[in-house]
């Protein structure tokens, strides 16, 4: 009998282990999915509308400064790599640096919205609004909507560095328990953040670099 | 505990859909939308040759759309049952959904005074299908707070066995986000974010539909657990 009971215990432990790790809770995906799908969409809209009008989309996409979207690519990258190195060290019973991590990833964040604004004043002193032409909506209105998505995604930052701040202050171990109850937080906040990062690697090619 | 009143509530939910689905779209002929980038001639003639089924089907759309108040109560009362004593998020849900059932009625009743008198001027035709398209693809912000308070509602339930499962909280987010690109419309006259484009029309339109038939069978389980439970 007792044999029996560790047998299915240990068969328990071994499904346990192979069980695929999803990131953070479930319902998080149900988000992350749905908003790249819109994203997707917004995307071959885009290319729909470019196919039909090649040469005013390349004279337009001229007019705008790479170097901007550049530096945002790297503040985003950057960015997202900090928040995986916090994730990795909140995994652990004594947590160190991972509100440093946090506040350098929030740092890159506000740094990508400062080269948003300017890159706008730039454009609006020069003239150019959303109604200026196709290829202007489209910019204006997916680098809009995605500087939404980074606000929000600041404000999670902001939470996900309070929590790894209270976390580091604990200066007891901390109990398996505590780690798997906040890493469901973390997690999910920070695959947020990977999803806006992602937007933008996508954005910028399609926006300032496709010829 | 007797939910005969909240299945019917909930019911409502379904009736809005079909019959504002008969008037609006089979009837009156909206679908496809007019193009906000005819000309005043061609907008009148919509109405000239379309006269007795848009007065009609406007009819049915304007009597379709008081259903979803019952539908939004009902969604009310289950969000209720999550807040307890303080239920904010709860009375914002009904404030938006009251001024949602303006935004569904209005429109029809614009659109049917086009079709009143379809023999006046063209450029007055064309001002009031303007008025009325704007007004309904674009008021997207009290559907907009309507589906984030319910998604804010159902993350804060800690209880056991929640009234909506947690992905219900961020379904109700990601569609609340994916009503904004409508309020883009003034901007533009052709392309995916006029009235009737793909981004700004289809889009929203696909996702409120969905929402309902997402929620419906949610909303008839949350009822039957609240009937076991008590």
């Amino acid at each position: 009998m007792n044999a029996k009971l560790s047998g299915e215990s240990a068969l328990v432990r071994t499904v346990g282990h192979t069980k695929a790790h999803v990131p953070g809770e479930v319902g998080i995906w149900v988000f992350i999915l749905g908003d790249m799908l819109i994203f997707g969409a917004f995307f071959i809209v885009f290319m729909y509308y470019r196919g039909l009008n090649p040469e005013l989309f390349s004279q337009s996409q001229a007019m705008l400064n790479q170097n901007y979207g550049a530096i945002n690519t790297l503040f985003l990258l950057a960015s997202s790599w900090f928040v995986a190195m916090a994730v990795e060290d909140m995994r652990s019973k004594q947590v160190r640096l991972a509100p440093v991590f946090f506040a350098l990833a929030m740092f890159c964040g506000a740094g990508f919205g400062v080269v948003k604004i300017i890159e706008y004043s730039e454009k609006i002193n020069a003239g150019i609004t959303i109604t200026t032409n196709d290829f202007f909506m489209y910019y204006y209105i997916f680098t809009g909507l995605h500087f939404l998505h980074v606000l929000i995604g600041m404000g999670v930052l902001v939470f996900l560095w309070l929590k790894a701040r209270a976390a580091a202050k604990n200066k007891i171990a901390r109990t398996d328990d505590v780690i798997e109850k906040d890493m469901v937080l973390i997690e999910s906040g920070a695959s947020y953040w990977h999803m806006v990062d992602l937007l933008w690697i996508v954005l910028f090619p399609l926006l300032y670099l496709m010829k | 505990m007797n939910t005969k009143a909240q299945l019917f509530c909930a019911w409502c939910g379904v009736g809005f859909l079909v019959l504002f689905s008969i008037g609006w779209w089979f009837i009156a002929g909206y679908i496809p939308p007019i193009s906000p980038a005819l000309s005043a001639s061609e907008v009148a003639a919509f109405y000239q040759q379309n006269t007795g089924l848009i007065r009609l089907g406007m009819a049915i759309t304007m009597f379709s759309a008081a259903l979803s108040a019952p539908w939004v109560a009902v969604i009310a009362v289950q969000l209720k049952r999550i807040e307890g004593e303080f239920p904010a998020l709860t009375y914002s849900l009904l404030v938006a959904g009251a001024v949602g059932v303006v935004v569904l009625v209005v429109p029809p009743m614009v659109w049917t005074t086009a079709a009143f008198r379809p023999e006046r001027d063209a450029e007055l035709i064309m001002l009031l299908n303007d008025f009325a398209w704007l007004f309904f693809v674009m008021t997207f912000s009290p559907f907009f707070i309507q589906n984030l308070v319910i998604g804010l509602a159902v993350f804060s339930d800690k209880a056991e066995s929640p009234v909506f499962p947690r992905w219900v909280g961020y379904f109700n987010i990601w569609v609340a986000i994916l009503l904004i690109p409508g309020g883009l419309i003034t901007f533009f006259k052709t392309g995916p974010f006029a009235w009737d484009g793909v981004l700004a029309f289809w889009l929203p339109l696909l996702v409120f539909f969905g929402w309902f038939v997402v929620m419906f069978p949610l909303l008839l389980k949350a009822i039957k657990q609240q009937e076991q439970t008590a």
